[in-house]
């Protein structure tokens, strides 16, 4: 009952804040948008025609199978809701846990006879139950539309869904990490967003480690590509998958993986520890 | 949960009249009272005591500087007491509850809740606190704030249904308890903090400031729940420097100054009574206090009573014939005792002085203390 009484309180929190509403408004005019301004005729499995916001189109000679017309639409549609979503969900978390810490408000809650590990996690599970609504609501229901439309089931969209939330997941423990030794929210939010931005250039840090003077530098260069999340590489992974390309590699996934794991590890150590 | 007494609570009877002389008695001083056995402190059994602190120290680094808040802290509260803590502000107060709760992790020492360790969670079962400055969040209606913190409380669902109607009721939110605690007064904060205090039935309750902000009758309806809670047999730590309110609730005070505990005992030992009396006269009688204080009496007259400090028995007695002989009429004559408020002062005086003689370098205030 207490796991759910954190659940429960992290939502009644988005929802007070506005950020649960303001992600299912945005996430509703999506997919009416979605379900009513584009149509599409199919003639023999191609697209032949179609509307766009009333306005019609014409596709000349024999179209594109509509399998891959999903296929590249979805996969545009993933990179977006990648970028898009993983800010968002940052957004929207990155005061977690510096208001859990304010002063008169962490005595409420850490005198209670509930472990400081499981009021930290608890309120991770709430979040992770809140941004996992909010793409199942937007993922869910893009899939649904365009799959309903075409008549075209394409299940590595949702793969590509169930990625963003891991990626999302491990920031979320980098955040937890920076709320509890900083308990500042803008910190929290701007950190996740610098490592985000840091990992696009570290895609190519082979290339980067290689040009580096000395050795000293190219093996920060190497640790930091392996120490951070990749998310970039795995952005770049995400959107070939949806269109049909190579499972996402093993490794990205797994060291994005443990870093969100360690850093939620050792915020939990770090809250434990902590004097209010 | 405590109900409402039904009887008025008697009002205390000791105006801050007397001196500042040394007549106040040196009762229980902190440390030297044990009673010879080593699990008996301050008369208290440690071993079955709800609260105990043996040798807290607790340093704070502020950079490179590091700041004691706690030094050598001693203490034991039994079961079913009302015990207060006293210090001017930061003396280490809200430090020693913090460390108290598991809120905080001593540098040195231990603490003890019905004996166990109170970073436990499982210790800090059937526990309540009302912080000082406390701030419930925002977005939480009354209602909802107590069945949040009777959830993480452990309380069942079927029980909070029934309790939180009740509490609200008790600290007189009972049509506030859907509004949003953003729009509470602080005061009203202040009853909410009391009531999620009491949402699991407390068995201790630590109470820090608990009528900062609260209005008269207020203050009467907290004090009034809390000795209805006291007859439940519920242990009460209240850190105040409300002297008044802590003298009409507590059954023992302990002196913090600087981190020490510098005098420790039961109010009635600390507050006993002096040689001043007061004599109230019968209605609309007076009496003319020059005539008196030409036998050497020191008298202060006003609102149809006399105060006066006689050496002996004999002088009094000698005072009131000579009121009667004048054909005053006497209502009453009371002995009043020494006020906690004179004692703490003298007690934290005194220890300035001897920090001064002694020492006459910088102290370091308590960093969680005076907020």
């Amino acid at each position: 009952m207490k796991t759910w009484a954190l659940i429960v309180d992290t939502w009644r929190e988005a929802l007070a804040r506005y950020t649960l509403l303001g992600f299912l408004a945005v996430s509703s005019l999506f997919l009416l948008v979605l379900t009513f301004a584009l149509n599409l005729d199919i003639v023999d499995g191609a697209l032949a025609a179609g509307t766009l916001f009333g306005k019609a189109f014409e596709v000349p000679g024999k179209g594109p199978a509509i399998a891959t017309v999903v296929a590249t639409g979805q996969s545009v549609f993933a990179g977006i809701l990648y970028v898009l979503g993983v800010f968002l969900a940052v957004f929207a978390t990155g005061s977690q846990v510096p208001n859990l810490q304010h002063r008169g408000t962490v005595d409420l809650y850490v005198t209670r006879p509930i472990g400081r590990t499981h009021l930290l996690l608890g309120r991770f599970l709430g979040a992770v139950t809140l941004v996992s609504a909010n793409l199942l609501i937007l993922c869910g229901g893009v899939f649904v539309i365009i799959s309903a439309k075409t008549h075209v089931w394409n299940p590595r969209f949702l793969v590509a869904s169930a990625l963003i939330l891991l990626v999302f997941l491990s920031y979320l423990g980098f955040m937890y990490l920076v709320g509890v030794l900083t308990s500042s929210t803008p910190l929290s939010i701007m950190l996740p967003y610098a490592l985000y931005l840091l990992s696009v250039p570290l895609v190519a840090h082979d290339r980067i480690a290689a040009a580096m003077d000395t050795r000293i530098g190219a093996g920060a260069v190497q640790t930091l590509y392996w120490i951070l999340p990749k998310t970039a590489e795995i952005g770049r992974d995400l959107t070939g998958y949806v269109l049909g390309k190579a499972t996402p590699a093993f490794l990205p996934l797994a060291t994005t993986a443990a870093f969100g794991a360690v850093c939620l590890g050792a915020a939990v150590v770090a809250f434990n520890r902590k004097n209010f | 949960m405590p109900a409402l007494p039904a009887t008025p609570i008697a009002s205390g009877d000791s105006p801050a009249q007397c001196g500042r002389g040394s007549r106040y008695p040196r009762a229980a001083p902190a440390g030297e009272n044990n009673a010879g056995a080593t699990n008996v402190y301050a008369g208290v059994d440690t071993d079955a005591a709800a609260i105990t602190v043996r040798g807290v120290s607790k340093e704070f680094r502020h950079g490179r500087r590091r700041l004691r808040a706690l030094d050598g802290v001693e203490l034991a509260v039994g079961r079913g007491e009302v015990f207060g803590l006293l210090g001017a502000n930061g003396a280490g107060k809200t430090t020693l509850v913090k460390v108290l709760l598991g809120l905080a992790r001593p540098t040195s020492g231990e603490v003890r809740l019905r004996g166990r360790d109170p970073r436990r969670a499982a210790a800090r079962r059937r526990i309540g606190y009302l912080p000082e400055g406390h701030r419930f969040p925002g977005y939480l209606t009354g209602k909802a704030s107590l069945r949040l913190f009777g959830r993480l409380a452990g309380v069942a669902e079927g029980t909070l249904d029934q309790r939180i109607p009740e509490l609200l009721e008790l600290v007189g939110l009972a049509g506030r308890g859907g509004d949003r605690v953003g729009r509470y007064s602080k005061g009203m904060t202040q009853r909410l903090g009391l009531a999620c205090a009491l949402v699991d039935e407390p068995d201790i309750l630590f109470l820090d400031e608990p009528t900062d902000g609260v209005d008269p009758v207020g203050r009467r309806q907290i004090r009034d729940i809390l000795l209805a809670a006291r007859r439940q047999g519920t242990t009460i730590f209240i850190n105040s420097h409300l002297l008044s309110e802590v003298e009409r609730t507590c059954d023992r005070v302990a002196i913090l100054h600087q981190g020490r505990v510098v005098r420790e005992g039961t109010v009635e030992d600390l507050t006993t009574p002096t040689m001043r009396y007061r004599i109230r006269l019968g209605e609309g009688q007076s009496a003319a206090p020059e005539r008196l204080a030409g036998e050497g009496l020191d008298v202060v007259a006003g609102n149809g009573s006399l105060e006066v400090e006689v050496a002996d028995l004999a002088a009094l007695n000698r005072l009131v014939d000579r009121l009667r002989a004048d054909r005053l009429l006497i209502a009453e004559v009371s002995p009043l005792r020494a006020a906690l408020e004179d004692v703490f002062i003298e007690v934290v005086e005194g220890e300035e002085r001897a920090a001064a003689v002694s020492d006459p370098g910088p102290r370091t205030p308590d960093p969680g203390g005076g907020r």
